[in-house]
């Protein structure tokens, strides 16, 4: 249940701290690899904190729900990052809790979405459609790939799972491996970055997660970029924990291997961005269905492997 | 404590009567509401604490025919009891505020009111008969209820069309029924559910008989896919406290049925439970993936209630399976699943339904394409909808979530428990669950948001309406009930609790079958702290820093009219297409083609394939007997000469034998 130890908490805050470092790291490393030298590995924190202090503009369309929407959206990311063990046990764990996981995510989708809707606007409109709908694709993405290791491990915690990961068995490796480019695609999916969305344009028509906060301002904004950075170092994160570095490398070397592999999944990411172009949306739910299909490759592999 | 149960029955009765004495449609419908309120408060206090300080009653009497008549009062036909009360008087004020519109229009309320009495009055009586004749006769008496709730603004084609379908279904199921029930009569030579359930020779193809009529004739009832056609025909019919009902508790009564058959007879086969688990699956999915292609806001509802007797029926597959395997703890989690999930859907969805009748009556359609901006015309009954969507999507913390963390909870362990390919299967059916959790969210979005948020579509810009009082009571109260169930699980587990014990699987189960779910309002209060305390920190930072009002930014655009939003079905356009093999859209349009501005429209419309199959094979079998209808020829001669040639069959019959 809640974690009493404040070490579990303090590596919470620090992991809440550190998430726009990541945006920037991946900002910082595409420019170098399209030949520019890009703003400052620090710069989304200077972003963040001049958008907390300027004046909040609300649509006069907007009602109860644009107002609350960003709180619920950052709240429940953060909270969510709870759940995972940094190199600390959880500092929230209870057997079931992948499943609060995955819907506490949900719910800050669903908030996002109604806000969009909330101020009346056919940009907006046009981005909660696309995130409602890609969405149901990602859902499964999720559950396939970490149902299928909670089934293995006969675990229903991330804690538990995680921990009841080794290296010593060979099909181990596989499920790291296959579940680790899952939650890659995933990521891609659900922080809005390259194949899926485009985090720096600037048209309206192509975007999904941006053109929802079209109407967003001052410390509604802040709360949705920071919410999104926290995002995606959220799912990077638990794909370099599937690989266990604490639990077999401990503490010392398993930061450091832990910070590593972030970075390495940073630069893929950056890579990716630099390499290709978006996809044309109808082509999303496809790639989403070829995600979901590595997922489901780990619980073939098990009942298989078991079989006599 | 009976006393109070029979006392609330008597209530009843005597608004039985009541139209006799009070003929002015205005008192009518507050003092039979009220009066049906008092006698539901009565039964629920009975229930209650019936379900709190538990213990097992009977009551038996001798009726001709019929044999020793069981009103039983055990785990299973409590919980029931309470959830029919609970949600019949939500009903029952929520339809003082409604019917006013009614009386408005210049309906007569005598006869609507008795029937929406009698409905609930034998909605309680089919929860405790443990007699399988008096149980039909309830079921019948219930469903006649129904049928004439529905039918009350019988002037509209479409409400008579509604009833209809209603009508039909219900009496496919009383058949399908019967035959269960008197099979089950011919073996054992009782009437009561004790007997059968003590009946412990059943050969395989028997069993095979009553249950696949069972739970057929019951799932007609709940409203499993294909049986589900005549919910999204009947639920719009009727009017909104009604359609609540219908949905929240009425098609509850299958699932009490299902729930019942499985505690008295044997689970031999375990192809019953993957069966159901197949069917559950595809209800809930195409459910929810019909319903994200409706327009209109009850329908839509009707159509989601499919999606989560489909999920209730997840639950009851998965106790099914533990109970062949003998795995007892399958068993208590399927069906503390189901059973709650019963609970919890009669209450949001009631509260959704009774939300959707105010919503109607500020639009005066259910047409959710020109609707929009609502939440600023009955905030109220916004918020409590934005509560009632939450909690349909599953999401924390509300009652939806720790029904759904149950049947997530017994898929994970029937994987972890059953051999061979049941991993597999299982591990796509929870797949399939968050699919269909992300449908949802698709779907409720679109549907408060196109209803709730924007601006209104219709280019009115209605102002702030009184809610009337009771109804927003009715409305409220149900949104706290998912939070409280929501954010404390126990009181939910609790409540199910006597259901359980009576199941022999639970003594067996380990201690901790429900954890955490006992522990999670910790989790839940650490949630909803961290939301306040990131919302007093906004609210200050904002103070200080200013806060405008401005038009929504339109990119330059000046002339924006509220027409420009998406709209519901553009909104749900891509996933629905995606669901085309099993969706049949059609789409009218005309197109711009010319520089000069012509009329021009788009109009899209989903059909159910299913139900178009079930008016298809109407169409075959009317044909068929289509082919004898010369025998019907009109001409009164040739009905002698049949009269004469069938006593002369007989005649010849009696010669030869």
């Amino acid at each position: 249940m809640v974690n009493p130890d404040p070490l579990s908490w303090l590596a919470w805050a620090l992991f809440l701290a550190s998430a726009p470092l990541l945006a920037g790291i991946v900002n910082k490393l595409k420019a170098r690899l399209s030949g520019r030298f890009g703003p400052a590995v620090f710069q989304p924190y200077s972003e963040l904190l001049r958008l907390a202090r300027k004046e909040t503009v609300y649509s006069t369309s907007a009602g109860f729900i644009s107002r609350l929407a960003p709180v619920i959206v950052w709240s429940t990311v953060a909270f969510a990052t709870l759940l995972l063990p940094l190199g600390r046990p959880a500092a929230v764990s209870f057997s079931g809790d992948i499943i609060l996981f995955a819907y506490l995510l949900a719910l800050g989708r669903f908030f996002q979405i109604l806000a969009a809707l909330d101020v009346a606007s056919s940009f907006e409109g046009m981005g909660a459609s696309r995130e409602a709908r890609f969405a149901v694709f990602a859902e499964p993405i999720f559950f396939f790939t970490i149902g299928s290791l909670a089934i293995v491990t006969r675990q229903y915690s991330f804690e538990t799972i995680l921990a009841g990961i080794s290296w010593g068995d060979p099909l181990f490796v596989v499920f790291v491996s296959v579940g680790m480019l899952s939650l890659f695609f995933l990521m891609m999916a659900e922080c809005s970055r390259m194949p899926v969305d485009d985090p720096n344009t600037h048209l309206e028509l192509t975007m999904i997660h941006e053109v929802m906060i079209l109407d967003a301002s001052g410390f509604d904004l802040m709360l949705y970029q920071y919410a999104a950075s926290l995002k995606l170092l959220l799912y990077a994160t638990l794909a370099a924990l599937l690989l266990n570095p604490f639990g077999v490398l401990g503490p010392a070397l398993g930061l450091l291997v832990f910070g590593a592999t972030l970075v390495a999944l940073a630069a893929a990411l950056a890579l990716i961005e630099t390499l290709m172009a978006r996809f044309r949306l109808v082509l999303v739910p496809q790639f989403l269905l070829f995600a979901t299909a590595i997922g489901v490759l780990n619980i073939l592999i098990f009942t298989f492997s078991r079989q006599p | 404590m009976i006393a109070l149960f029979v006392s609330g029955l008597l209530l009843h009765g005597l608004n039985l009567i009541l139209p006799a004495w009070v003929r002015d449609s205005r008192r009518l419908n507050v003092a039979a509401n009220l009066l049906n309120a008092a006698a539901l408060l009565c039964g629920l206090v009975f229930s209650l604490s019936a379900l709190l300080v538990y213990q097992r009653v009977e009551y038996r009497f001798e009726l001709p025919a019929a044999g020793p008549v069981v009103i039983g009062f055990d785990g299973l036909s409590l919980f029931f009891l309470f959830t029919f009360q609970l949600l019949s008087l939500a009903g029952s004020l929520y339809a003082i505020g409604y019917l006013r519109h009614y009386i408005e229009r210049g309906l007569s309320l005598r006869g609507h009111l008795w029937f929406f009495t009698l409905l609930i009055l034998s909605l309680q009586l089919v929860a405790v008969a443990h007699n399988a004749l008096v149980f039909l006769i309830v079921w019948e008496l219930m469903a006649i209820g129904a049928y004439f709730s529905i039918v009350f603004d019988k002037d509209k084609e479409e409400v008579r069309r509604g009833g209809f379908w209603y009508f039909v279904a219900t009496h496919a199921s009383v058949l399908l029924l019967c035959v269960c029930f008197l099979t089950l009569h011919e073996l054992t030579g009782s009437w009561n559910f004790d007997d059968f359930a003590r009946h412990a020779a059943y050969d395989p193809k028997t069993l095979a008989l009553v249950l696949l009529t069972g739970f057929a004739g019951f799932g007609i009832k709940a409203g499993f896919m294909p049986f589900h056609v005549w919910l999204p025909n009947a639920h719009p019919a009727a009017p909104a406290h009604v359609s609540g009902l219908l949905s929240a508790i009425n098609i509850k009564t299958g699932i009490y049925g299902i729930a019942r058959l499985m505690m008295i007879l044997p689970a031999l086969d375990a192809a019953y439970g993957w069966g159901l688990l197949a069917v559950s699956l595809i209800s809930a999915v195409l459910g929810v993936w019909y319903a994200l292609a409706q327009h209109d806001i009850k329908k839509l509802l009707a159509y989601h209630s499919v999606e989560n007797i489909g999920i209730i029926g997840l639950g009851l597959s998965i106790a099914w399976l533990g109970r062949r395997y003998g795995l007892p703890e399958l068993v208590v989690l399927g069906f503390a699943g189901a059973l709650l999930h019963t609970l919890n859907h009669a209450i949001f969805k009631g509260l959704l339904f009774f939300g959707a009748g105010n919503v109607y009556w500020q639009a005066h359609s259910g047409d959710i394409e020109k609707m929009g901006g609502f939440a600023r015309v009955i905030p109220l009954t916004a918020v409590a909808f934005l509560v009632g969507a939450i909690s349909i999507c599953g999401l924390p913390p509300f009652n939806g979530f720790v029904s759904e963390f149950l049947i997530y909870k017994s898929f994970f362990r029937a994987g972890d428990l059953l051999r061979g390919y049941a991993p597999l299967v299982l591990l796509f059916s929870a797949v399939g669950l968050a699919f269909m959790g992300g449908l949802a969210v698709a779907c409720f979005t679109k549907l408060y948001g196109i209803v709730f948020l924007g601006a209104n579509r219709s280019g009115a810009a209605p102002s702030r309406q009184r809610e009337p009082l009771l109804s927003s009571v009715a409305l409220l109260g149900l949104a706290g009930l998912c939070a409280v169930i929501g954010i404390f699980p126990q009181t939910g587990l609790r409540l199910i609790a006597p259901a359980l014990g009576e199941l022999a699987s639970t003594a067996q189960a380990p201690a901790g079958w429900a954890s955490p779910l006992g522990q999670l309002q910790m989790v839940f209060a650490l949630f909803l702290a961290l939301v306040a305390a990131v919302y007093v920190g906004k609210f200050w930072l904002q103070r200080r820093a200013g806060v405008r009002l401005r038009e929504t930014w339109g990119c330059g655009y000046a002339a924006v009219t509220p027409r420009m939003q998406y709209t519901a079905s553009g909104f749900a356009e891509e996933l629905v297409k995606l669901g085309r093999p099993m969706l049949a859209l059609t789409v009218h349009w005309k197109p711009l083609l010319s520089i000069v501005p012509i009329a021009s429209g788009f109009r899209s419309h989903c059909h159910d394939r299913m139900e178009n199959s079930w008016l298809a094979l109407n169409h075959a079998i009317g044909r068929l007997l289509g082919a004898f209808r010369w025998i019907q020829s009109g001409n009164i001669r040739h009905y002698v000469l049949y009269t004469f040639g069938a006593v002369l069959f007989y005649l010849l019959c009696a010669l030869v034998w």
